[in-house]
């Protein structure tokens, strides 16, 4: 049977885990762990409850840089007003995660730290230039969001490590971003392809960009090639489907029950023009606040 | 592991496994057979309850976790008048078949109108996409949230 050690403070939980590396593992919202080990993919002695540690959530920014709880629910990212002008790409991301319910107890930090390939939030983020803040028994330590992931499942924390934070950059104009994703179900499902971009322009030119991707590599991955091709263009959409051609040779897809490796690199290679496009019209204010992105990226005149 | 939460309005002081999830202290340790016990991995719904008015699902909730605070089952709905709006509207839908699913449907209902008290259908399809029923096709679900938010709208204004 799991035993349940409940922490006091932030130290007391890197104290413990450091103390029990490889038999003790963290658990906030549950929605991972539970699952995991009664499957029997984990098999703890101990769960540290980290549910109720003060200072771990929210949503603060201080100008341009957003500063993320780890223990912030997807829930809270998704009602956010203020990401959703700054951030759309995580909010849009928040959106599709499981259920209501799932989303009221999942925490920003249990996506990224359970290292799942298809995870709504590291490819969101990733495009806001996420930095990871980390505590352990050596003391803090930041890395680029990207460094956190090692593999399906597996994160370059120690044993005794726990993320306490995201720093992301969040412009409050002049910048657009987006999330979309190719799913089997409409919820309660895991991307077969997840696509995130943000766009930052001078008037129209883009000065700026990224591409992350999710399920179709070991980690979440930054596209770099994409971004090259786009930065000082008016984003037509012969660029946009170029940048698509690029992040679909840089990924490199399993074929599984979402999907065989083919389909899904041609699912990036879709996904990627019309995710950029549309955070393009976010920069440069074409697109009306407060308007979702469809899931698919397909829209009309219509539409906005 | 001793816990100290509020269920329904009553408090209720239990030693506890540390591993006991919420969904079975509220069916074996309380009797409160309302929440159903479907799929233990947070994928049908079934089990959902309101913890501090937040729908969750009490399968993937350690018992442990939720030390201090309270809990809404779909027993604690009920008013001194009878059922609740929600409740009534499932009841005058036909919006159950086997009923399996009907607990967690209505709390997700409630904590929907809870934020939201006039929802579109969109909405309400998109606030129940976590509970699943194997029976009705959803419609009458449907219906009878949007009927329930009606209700409650009108049993407002009328107060």
């Amino acid at each position: 049977m799991v035993d349940v050690f409940v922490p006091d403070t932030l130290d007391e939980a890197v104290g413990f885990l450091g103390h029990h590396a490889g038999a003790a593992i963290p658990i906030a919202g549950g929605t991972d762990v539970l699952v995991d080990t009664r499957t029997g993919r984990s098999a703890p002695e101990w769960l540290v409850d980290l549910s109720s540690l003060p200072g771990l959530g929210g949503v603060e920014l201080d100008g341009e840089v957003l500063r993320l709880g780890a223990l912030t629910r997807i829930r809270a990212v998704e009602l956010d007003p203020e990401l959703q002008r700054r951030a759309v790409a995580l909010v849009e991301a928040a959106k599709v995660l499981g259920s209501v319910q799932i989303r009221t107890m999942a925490t920003v930090g249990g996506n990224l730290c359970h290292g799942t390939p298809s995870a709504e939030m590291p490819p969101a983020l990733l495009v806001h230039d996420a930095v990871a803040e980390i505590v352990g028994l050596g003391g803090r330590r930041s890395i680029p969001l990207a460094e956190l992931f090692a593999g399906p499942g597996r994160t370059t924390l120690g044993p005794d490590e726990l993320l306490t934070s995201l720093r992301a950059r969040v412009r409050a104009s002049s910048a657009g971003s987006c999330y979309l994703r190719q799913t089997v179900r409409w919820s309660m499902d895991l991307a077969g392809v997840g696509v995130a971009a943000s766009v930052e322009v001078e008037g129209t030119t883009v000065t700026s960009a990224r591409v992350a991707l999710a399920a179709v590599a070991p980690v979440p991955l930054l596209v770099g090639s994409a971004t090259e091709t786009v930065v000082g263009t008016d984003l037509p959409s012969e660029v946009a489907d170029e940048a698509g051609r690029q992040a679909a040779a840089a990924c490199s897809p399993i074929s599984d029950a979402r999907g065989t490796a083919d389909y899904r690199r041609e699912v990036v290679s879709v996904l990627v023009p019309r995710a950029l496009r549309i955070a393009w019209l976010r920069a440069t204010g074409a697109w009306p606040e407060g308007v979702p992105a469809p899931v698919n990226g397909v829209w009309t005149e219509e539409d906005l | 592991m001793r816990i100290e939460l509020r269920v329904n309005g009553d408090d209720y002081r239990r030693e506890v496994e540390p591993d006991l999830t919420l969904l079975h202290f509220l069916r074996d340790v309380l009797g409160l057979t309302g929440t159903k016990w479907g799929c233990l991995t947070g994928d049908c719904g079934a089990c959902t309850v309101l913890v501090d008015g937040e729908p969750v699902v009490s399968c993937l909730q350690l018992a442990c976790q939720v030390r201090d605070r309270e809990v809404t089952t779909v027993e604690g709905l009920e008013t001194a008048d009878g059922l609740d709006e929600v409740q009534a509207a499932f009841v005058s839908n036909g919006a159950a078949q086997c009923g399996f699913c009907t607990p967690g449907m209505i709390v997700a209902v409630e904590a929907l109108l809870r934020s939201n008290p006039s929802p579109t259908e969109a909405q309400v399809r998109e606030s129940l996409s976590g509970n699943l029923c194997r029976c009705t096709g959803y419609n009458k679900i449907v219906d009878a949230a949007l009927q329930a938010a009606r209700a409650r709208l009108l049993a407002t204004d009328i107060a």
